[in-house]
């Protein structure tokens, strides 16, 4: 890999602190999620506990992975990418550490905030209105300071993994205020019908505007330098770019469709969800053809590995995406298990598995030593992609039966005992899953810190 | 096409600009606040209720949204736009792990809510909610009230419905076990008062029919149906001790009836949405021969065998006679 990693004597001081991050909310994410899926498996396990319970336990697992785990995991990357690919130093690392404490602040507040009540109670958007304004500012240091470090470029050509970073943070900032209704501070809610249809326009757009531009730019990063390989094409690059912006914000209303919002928008929803094929697959092409016969390198490189199953498991989440919006489909698939293994294969199997991927790649280069363990890493993404797959199968096989049942007549009740047994098995491969995160913690915590490792 | 940060940032920030004005600004500009024909406001107590409910993520498992292919507990009551003018945040839901919300109100009366809370399978065996005994009496009645009101005005109609049999209910309860008996064969049609339970006594019959009382009964009507199931002592009146009915004719047609369509007022629910007809005549027959002691299972009028069936109506050769 790319040996001009001590060229400048950088510190990488954000990078560090939003790796720690990610791997610290990471297993925080994993257990809070193990608890949840214990109370699916035996409804009395931790009864009348207030602040574990699963209707709060549930938004905290939410939460803690989409801005504890993932999106500072792929920050971490993009904080070390960014420097890197324009040439020059990082704006200032006395503001990144600012607002990486800022982040976790926020997100130690939010977590507090729903398990003891103070919750907004929309899916995505719970956090109350003073850990908005937190988030707000967090977002606004980092995008301040990434724009700042492209101002002072010395390098001229952006490369896409910079416009697809700037673009996340950027967009995302604006959207979470659009989509909190932050000019309510009381409620943070819209009345009525409009209140559906604003929330799952941010809510979607979170997966699009946030996780899937800043793991496409570690995944535009990360795979040419492991494989050694130019990117297959620029072109691509920039219509993936552009129409990833186009179609992804606004496919939010398929989560409406059978609820009475006006037909022209679930139409819209639905023609750009399927025409999500179109940014994706210019995507996997050009990662893939740049990737192409080099697979043996990318699975000796365990960022590489890592990275590449994010892009397999981004292809099947997003094909699954679009087919999921058709009306036919989703009067099976609406409301039951399907869509949470659905959730777990983007935001786990594809953004987690990336940012994953991210922190393996950089922590070598910021640390200026080989990972602490190899082979911890290694048993991380055995169990992480076990985890996640074994995951999606089980909770899709419930899924179709919760459908098929409701839709044939079989009421709610009936079909409980039904999917028991998938319940247990998604506990199961969670908790490896779970076991995954500690190792991984352990692991980055020891690379950061106790590292016996020889520089290079 | 030279990508600057001019054009990144000029860019996306249009595209999202025209997308917010398309996909959020022009519906709620032409937003639809007319309320429909079922909607009322809440009441204060109502209103602190569904605080109580966004408080504690009941909307994780619990949708408020009637689909057009749904058939369950609402169905008759189709969402539109008009039933949510007064949702702040709107609790649409995203998943169905328990059931919809949307027409829950006087489905069942307060009682039985109380009971379910404090632990939801006391009323429901087959329940996965965890338990909300720490909310406290206090916050589960003004939580209650929220969930009574939900079907608005159509909820109004049921609630007075429910009040009205638990009045009934409660009378006849008190005035002893033979004029509590006795009222609950005599609100039976006749038609189904004289009817034996059609389907024969067999071991493999009452398997069955256990299966069922253990994952819909046993949770009131406790294991060996004396009505002191876990849910006893927050229900008024009290489930039923079956041991009472021997030598009351309670004829399968009642038994089977009561199941069907439930006692209003009481917290006993109608099963004829969750439970097929074989279901309740099993479950019935169950409950007559464990629990009565007293079967009129396969007796006449049995009218022609079922094919499948193992024995012969014992009256069978009568009603072969008569009918010839």
């Amino acid at each position: 890999m790319s040996s001009t990693s001590q060229d400048t004597p950088k510190t990488y001081k954000t990078a560090r602190a939003f790796c720690l991050t990610s791997a610290f909310w990471f297993t925080m994410a994993t257990s809070a999620g193990m608890i949840g899926a214990g109370y699916l498996m035996a409804p009395d396990f931790m009864a009348n506990i207030e602040w574990l319970h699963f209707g709060r336990i549930r938004p905290i697992h939410v939460n803690i992975n989409l801005f504890g785990f993932v999106t500072p995991g792929l920050l971490a990357a993009a904080f070390y990418f960014l420097p890197r690919l324009l040439r020059t130093e990082l704006y200032s690392e006395r503001l990144g550490i600012v607002s990486c404490v800022l982040w976790n602040i926020f997100v130690f507040a939010g977590v507090i905030g729903i398990a003891i009540g103070y919750t907004q109670g929309r899916e995505y958007a719970e956090l109350a209105w003073p850990v908005d304004i937190l988030v707000g500012i967090s977002f606004g240091l980092v995008v301040f300071n990434l724009f700042m470090t492209v101002k002072q470029r010395k390098e001229p050509i952006l490369y896409v993994s910079i416009w697809y970073a700037c673009a996340a943070v950027l967009l995302t900032a604006t959207t979470y205020c659009i989509g909190n209704v932050i000019w309510r501070p009381d409620t943070g809610a819209l009345l009525g019908i409009p209140d559906a249809i604003i929330l799952w326009f941010y809510g979607h757009n979170v997966f699009g505007l946030l996780l899937t531009p800043l793991g496409l730019a570690v995944a535009y990063y990360v795979l040419p330098l492991v494989c050694r390989s130019p990117l297959y094409s620029h072109t691509l690059s920039l219509i993936g770019f552009w129409s990833l912006l186009v179609v992804y914000t606004h496919i939010g209303t398929h989560h409406l469709l059978q609820v009475p919002v006006p037909t022209w928008l679930k139409v819209i929803a639905i023609v750009d969800s399927v025409a999500m094929v179109i940014p994706v697959m210019i995507f996997l092409i050009n990662i893939w053809y740049t990737v192409k016969g080099k697979l043996g390198v990318i699975y000796a490189d365990i960022a590489g590995k890592f990275i590449f199953t994010g892009t397999i498991m981004y292809f099947f989440v997003n094909i699954q995406g679009s087919i999921m919006s058709l009306p036919q489909v989703q009067r099976v698939t609406h409301f039951n298990n399907w869509v949470v293994a659905h959730a777990h294969l983007g935001v786990l199997g594809f953004a987690g598995m990336t940012a994953l991927g991210g922190l393996y790649y950089i922590l070598p280069k910021i640390t200026g030593k080989p990972l602490y363990s190899r082979f911890l890493a290694d048993l991380q993404y055995w169990f992480v992609l076990i985890g996640v797959v074994g995951f999606t199968i089980g909770l899709t096989i419930a899924g179709l039966i919760q459908g098929n049942a409701w839709i044939i007549g079989e009421t709610l009740y009936r079909t409980l005992p039904e999917i028991h047994i998938y319940y247990v098995a998604r506990a199961s491969t969670g908790l490896l899953v779970a076991i995954g995160a500690y190792l991984g913690l352990y692991n980055i915590f020891r690379t950061l810190f106790f590292n016996p490792g020889v520089s290079k | 096409m030279r990508m600057t940060p001019k054009v990144v940032v000029v860019g996306s920030f249009s595209i999202l600009a025209a997308v917010v004005f398309v996909m959020v600004c022009w519906p709620y500009a032409h937003r639809d606040m007319t309320p429909s024909e079922i909607f009322r406001p809440r009441t204060l107590v109502e209103a602190a209720g569904r605080a109580i409910y966004v408080k504690n993520g009941c909307v994780y498992c619990h949708t408020q949204s009637i689909r057009v292919v749904d058939w369950g507990h609402g169905a008759e009551r189709i969402a539109q736009a008009g039933d949510y003018v007064g949702d702040r945040p709107i609790l649409l839901g995203s998943q169905r792990t328990g059931v919809d919300l949307s027409q829950e109100g006087g489905e069942h009366p307060d009682d039985w809510h109380i009971a379910h809370f404090v632990n939801p399978r006391y009323t429901r065996p087959n329940s996965i909610m965890p338990p909300f005994k720490w909310l406290g009496m206090e916050s589960l009645n003004t939580l209650t009230q929220y969930i009574q009101s939900l079907g608005m005005k159509k909820a109004d109609v049921r609630m007075a419905r429910q009040r009205y049999w638990k009045e009934e209910s409660i009378k006849a309860y008190e005035a002893g076990p033979d004029v509590n008996a006795k009222w609950l064969a005599d609100i039976v049609p006749e038609g189904w008062r004289n009817l034996p339970n059609p389907y024969a006594t067999t071991p493999a019959g009452l398997k069955r029919g256990q299966f069922v009382y253990q994952q819909f009964c046993i949770g009131c009507h406790g294991p060996i149906g004396d009505g002191m199931g876990p849910a006893q002592p927050y229900i008024y009146p009290p489930p039923l001790n079956f041991t009472i009915l021997k030598g009351r004719e309670i004829s399968g047609g009642i038994i089977y009836y009561q199941i069907m369509n439930g006692i209003t007022g009481t917290a006993m629910p109608y099963f004829k949405r969750e439970l097929e007809s074989q279901k309740i005549w099993e479950v019935g027959d169950y409950v007559a021969v464990y629990f009565i002691n007293q079967s009129d299972a396969n007796k006449d009028p049995c009218g022609i065998d079922a094919s499948w069936e193992p024995y012969d109506c014992p009256d069978g050769a009568e009603a072969r006679q008569r009918n010839r």
